[in-house]
């Protein structure tokens, strides 16, 4: 089954430590077959919509940082009871924040 | 909103399947057994299972597990070493390894053991998915459809036969990459059960691959081996239908592979090369390259196939690989040259599903559907797997009964006949190609109707020839009885070809004439629109006409359309019996005629063929550049 996490922005600014665990973390996944993608988003985005047929693009607007995404990984796992664990596991390492975790079918 | 992820045991297992590689991998390495190890880290399955439901899943269960595995570890040592009384040395103790750099050691060093060459087959399947993959007993039991007791079985062997005999330490890599691929294939193309898919195993098979792609990265072959894997786990979606039943390569949907395993398996592919000539693996993922970079299969590459099998026949010389390689050559040089290679392995694979069946497939291309349809029959009752037996059964009696194919199928199949000339297959071509254009290329061959068929002949030839009309009836004829199918062109009329061109008469100027009596333009407009022979349209009786069918019942078989049918009543005048042509007068008493060319209303005889033929000389002699007047013969064009 394959899951994609992602995570809004927030919590601390990332330092040296979190840069080192979370490349340890990444590297580790990778090894043992379960991370497929992964990578962060820039804050700016274009929306692009569609209303009764014109299709309409525009810069932002922009949402508040804390709720924009800022990075997603797509998992390989057994199990919702695995992803949940990789959550955790990535929660530990970044701290106060939050994500969402949807299957990719 | 809830909590999800309550279930401890659950999360336990989650977690464990997470670990177990790197706990069952440090527990060797210090009791210096596999089987002890994994008794110790059962009991930490067990410890966990009582204390967490209790105290809470503690923060990170992943170091709980690890750590209180180690105590154990630990703690059995201490007792081995007081009961065997050799050292009490406190300093001699195992300290803490932290999960560094030995832990991908330990990891590597435990798919070395649980694969040894020196334990069979299934039993390195087993203990590989229990102890490195974490799985239990059941569910291994589960995948490979065996019962629990038989696993569990392998599994204890397998741990004896280590204690006995612990083999050196360097194992095989070819032996863990044959496992890996093992399982791979059993969740792949499952050789037994009634799902054509087992995803489980092949998930297993390909993070098990990945994780030793990343401890052995210098070996081409793993990295083969997991290009391969990602590019047939592509296809996994596109391979089977939506009952289950499987889909061939060549008509799967090519939209519905999965792109980021095909990437995968190509960066792979890449990280496999410049070491020296390829090997197996790498070789099949070049095949498996081939086809995942086909657009479309009209656009596959069979002749960079048949090369790269060539070499693989070359390492690998089994009768399944040069099966395969006789369908890649039956492919690029047609079914005659696979179908000679694919007899040639006739011995060695009596009892493989896939030779008839790739028989079957070849059979059908040449247009010997009957062999086939055997061959189908022979691969069905040679194969365990359900799916697969009803995917071939059902081609069996398509061969032999070609219906409920889509069209394209059955007409592709059609004009590959050998016994059709080539001249006469191109011209059946055009027909169903008109066909196919119809009513669309999937629609089933069964669902075609007689109004398909006439629409489309309306449509297309109306304009056309006579003989171009009939040529395509005659091939439309000729499929329908070919496929079984009732005469879908019964309602097409066959037409009258106009047989000489020359001398060019223009025996149509007749009917401009004028004052032509009744009679004579009745007898005109039926030869022609009947094409009938003027004989047999002299000789019909009231008594045969079917005028609602514009037809005449009995020995003559005379149609007719709109303007004979208009005719007609005007000179039966009401008349139920008799010779529908009669001539002006009575017979004379010295010429008694048969009694059926006698009117019984008026007494009157039937025209005869000389005095309708010099009626007829006489009114076109205006029109006939020679004077002579035309014959009756030439209005049935």
């Amino acid at each position: 089954m394959r899951y994609l996490m992602t995570t809004k922005a927030g919590g601390e600014a990332p330092d040296e430590r979190l840069y080192e665990e979370m490349g340890k973390f990444v590297a580790e996944l990778t090894a043992s077959g379960v991370l497929l993608a992964t990578g962060g988003l820039a804050p700016a985005h274009l929306k692009v919509a569609s209303v009764g047929g014109e299709i309409t693009v525009t810069d932002g607007p922009f949402a508040e940082a804390k709720e924009a995404v800022a990075g997603f990984a797509l998992v390989e796992v057994r199990s919702e009871e695995e992803v949940i664990e990789l959550a955790k596991r990535f929660r530990r390492i970044v701290g106060d924040g939050e994500g969402v975790i949807q299957q990719v079918f | 909103m809830g909590t999800v992820g309550a279930d401890v045991g659950r999360t336990l297992d989650a977690v464990w399947k997470l670990e177990a590689a790197r706990v069952v991998g440090a527990l060797t390495r210090m009791v210096g057994d596999v089987g002890l190890a994994e008794e110790l880290a059962q009991d930490t399955l067990v410890a966990a299972l009582r204390q967490w439901p209790r105290d809470g899943v503690p923060d990170n269960p992943g170091a709980w597990l690890t750590t209180v595995a180690k105590r154990r570890a630990v703690d059995h040592l201490r007792r081995a070493k007081r009961t065997t009384a050799l050292s009490a040395a406190d300093e001699d103790q195992p300290h803490e390894p932290d999960a560094g750099a030995d832990s991908a050691d330990d990891v590597l060093r435990l798919v070395f053991l649980a694969c040894h060459p020196v334990l069979p087959t299934a039993q390195r399947v087993a203990l590989t998915l229990k102890l490195v993959c974490g799985l239990t007993t059941e569910e291994i039991a589960r995948a490979f459809l065996v019962d629990t007791r038989t696993i569990a079985d392998r599994v204890t062997s397998a741990k004896r036969a280590l204690a006995e005999r612990p083999p050196r330490a360097a194992g095989q890599l070819g032996s863990v990459r044959e496992v890996i691929y093992l399982v791979f294939n059993e969740g792949y193309s499952a050789t037994s059960g009634d799902d054509l898919l087992r995803p489980g195993l092949c998930h297993e098979a390909l993070r098990l691959g990945r994780v030793l792609a990343e401890l052995v990265p210098d070996d081409a072959e793993v990295h083969g081996l997991v290009a391969l894997m990602e590019l047939q786990a592509s296809r996994s979606a596109a391979r089977t239908g939506p009952d289950g039943e499987p889909v061939r390569l060549h008509e799967q949907d090519r939209g519905r592979w999965d792109p980021l395993h095909i990437r995968r398996g190509f960066t792979a592919l890449l990280r496999a090369r410049g070491s020296g000539p390829p090997g197996p693996y790498v070789l099949q993922a070049a095949i498996a390259a081939c086809h995942a970079g086909a657009r479309s299969a009209e656009d596959t590459d069979w002749a960079q196939i048949v090369s790269l099998y060539d070499a693989l026949a070359h390492l690998v010389p089994t009768p399944v690989v040069r099966l395969n390689r006789a369908v890649a050559v039956g492919m690029a040089h047609g079914p005659e040259a696979g179908l000679a290679l694919v007899d040639a392995l006739a011995d060695d694979l009596r009892d493989y599903h896939l030779l008839p069946s790739t028989r079957g497939d070849l059979l059908m291309r040449l247009g010997r559907a009957r062999e086939a349809g055997r061959e189908f029959e022979r691969a069905a009752a040679l194969t365990d797997n359900a799916a697969e037996r009803a995917f071939l059964r059902r081609r069996a009696d398509e061969a032999v009964t070609p219906v409920g194919r889509p069209l394209v199928d059955a007409a592709t199949e059609f004009l590959a006949r050998q016994d059709i000339d080539r001249a006469t297959s191109r011209s059946y071509g055009q027909t169903l190609g008109r066909l196919r254009k119809a009513v669309g290329d999937r629609t089933p061959i069964t669902a075609l109707t007689e109004h398909d068929v006439l629409a489309m002949f309306t449509a297309t030839w109306v304009q056309a020839s006579a003989k171009t009309w009939n040529r395509h009836r005659a091939a439309m004829r000729s499929f329908c009885s070919w496929a079984g199918l009732p005469d879908l062109a019964a309602t097409v009329d066959r037409r009258k070809e106009v047989k000489r061109s020359a001398p060019s008469v223009d025996v149509d100027r007749v009917w401009e004439l004028v004052d032509v009596p009744v009679r004579e333009r009745l007898l005109w407009t039926m030869l022609r629109e009947s094409g009938a022979q003027v004989r047999a349209v002299l000789d019909l009786d009231v008594e045969q006409l079917d005028l609602a069918g514009r037809r005449a019942i009995g020995r003559s078989r005379v149609r007719w359309r709109e303007d004979t049918a208009r005719l007609l009543p005007v000179v039966l005048d009401g008349r139920t019996a008799g010779p529908v042509f009669l001539a002006d007068r009575r017979p004379g008493p010295g010429r008694p005629p048969r009694e059926g060319d006698l009117c019984p209303v008026t007494g009157r005889g039937r025209l005869s063929y000389e005095r309708a033929e010099y009626l007829f000389k006489r009114a076109t002699k205006a029109i006939d550049p020679t004077g002579a007047g035309f014959t009756l013969r030439l209005l049935r064009g």
